[in-house]
């Protein structure tokens, strides 16, 4: 069977988007390129909220003692949580006898941080991992 | 596509990649700037985070795209400066470069005339090279109903150009 719409998609196939300007490559590079130590965006990797908490205490402790006006005064810009992905294991058997469904739940929390002023970026990425265990009732 | 999960720099990549992603994150926008932004934004996310992990990377960075489209236009704080260019935008800046061919000029011209709804899913498959299975579960519909929404946009853009050649 033929694609009656096949003319139209090759049509449109041949056109040619325009090309995003040099200004966006610019901001892409200044992302992307730059070292580690330069780059503006300070990636925090932790496992848990005791580890942000602090950070973030400290960071405003920090700033806050510290006249210059140079430094970032980061607000808070996006919060996200990312779908959970859930895992249901096999049974198992308690001490007592009963039986319980280990289930694994691991998401992300991602919040993001912008000092408009110094044009840099605080991203801190919380991956969570819960075990737990539903308990089952048998008859 | 090329495999993003090389480890290629990202300019080769974008400079492959970058005018369909531009035009993906362009028709889920309301103006050129904010489509720059998403398209920053996204590919960010994407070359940073995203595309060492398994599965179709044109997926991956249409989701990405997606998902920061849907950001912007929940965000309040929009200059209104830039609110206000969005009208001119839309008539004067075209998105694709210009076509000798008149009848592709007035394909290139239809596309925007097209509902929302089609045109998504028009531009997901001949730039995001996605299936409608894949362009179902971007857009949370069914691949029948992406498949349907095709459909009519060809017949549509079939009926637009065929008026404009006329003229």
């Amino acid at each position: 069977m033929t694609d009656p719409d096949h003319d139209i998609a090759e049509a449109l196939a041949s056109l040619r988007p325009r090309a995003p300007g040099p200004a966006v490559t610019a901001r892409l590079a200044r992302e992307l390129d730059v070292p580690a130590s330069r780059r503006g965006v300070i990636l925090a990797w932790s496992s848990g909220f005791a580890a942000i908490a602090a950070a973030l205490v400290a960071a405003f402790v920090f700033l806050g003692g510290v006249s210059e006006p140079e430094a970032p005064q980061y607000q808070l810009v996006h919060v996200e949580q990312s779908r959970p992905d859930v895992q249901f294991f096999r049974p198992v058997q308690m001490d007592d006898g009963s039986f319980a469904r280990p289930v694994r739940v691991r998401w992300q929390d991602t919040t993001r941080w912008e000092d408009a002023h110094s044009n840099t970026r605080l991203i801190n990425y919380r991956p969570n991992d819960q075990l737990t265990l539903l308990p089952l009732e048998t008859n | 596509m090329p495999d993003a999960h090389a480890d290629q720099d990202w300019r080769a990549w974008f400079a492959e990649n970058g005018a369909r992603l531009r035009l993906i994150a362009r028709q889920w926008t309301r103006c050129e700037a904010d489509a720059d932004d998403v398209l920053q934004e996204a590919f960010v996310r994407f070359w940073k985070h995203q595309r060492h992990l398994p599965g179709n990377p044109n997926a991956l960075v249409v989701t990405s795209l997606r998902r920061s489209a849907l950001d912007l236009l929940r965000r309040g704080d929009r200059r209104a400066a830039r609110e206000k260019v969005v009208g001119d935008d839309m008539e004067s800046v075209t998105w694709f470069e210009p076509e000798a061919d008149p009848r592709l000029a007035a394909l290139a011209d239809s596309l925007k005339l097209l509902p929302a709804e089609q045109r998504e899913v028009v531009v997901l498959k001949v730039w995001g090279d996605l299936t409608f299975d894949e362009i179902g579960e971007q857009l949370s519909i069914s691949p029948n109903t992406a498949a349907s929404r095709w459909r009519y946009a060809m017949e549509a853009l079939r009926k637009h150009i065929t008026a404009r050649t006329h003229d």
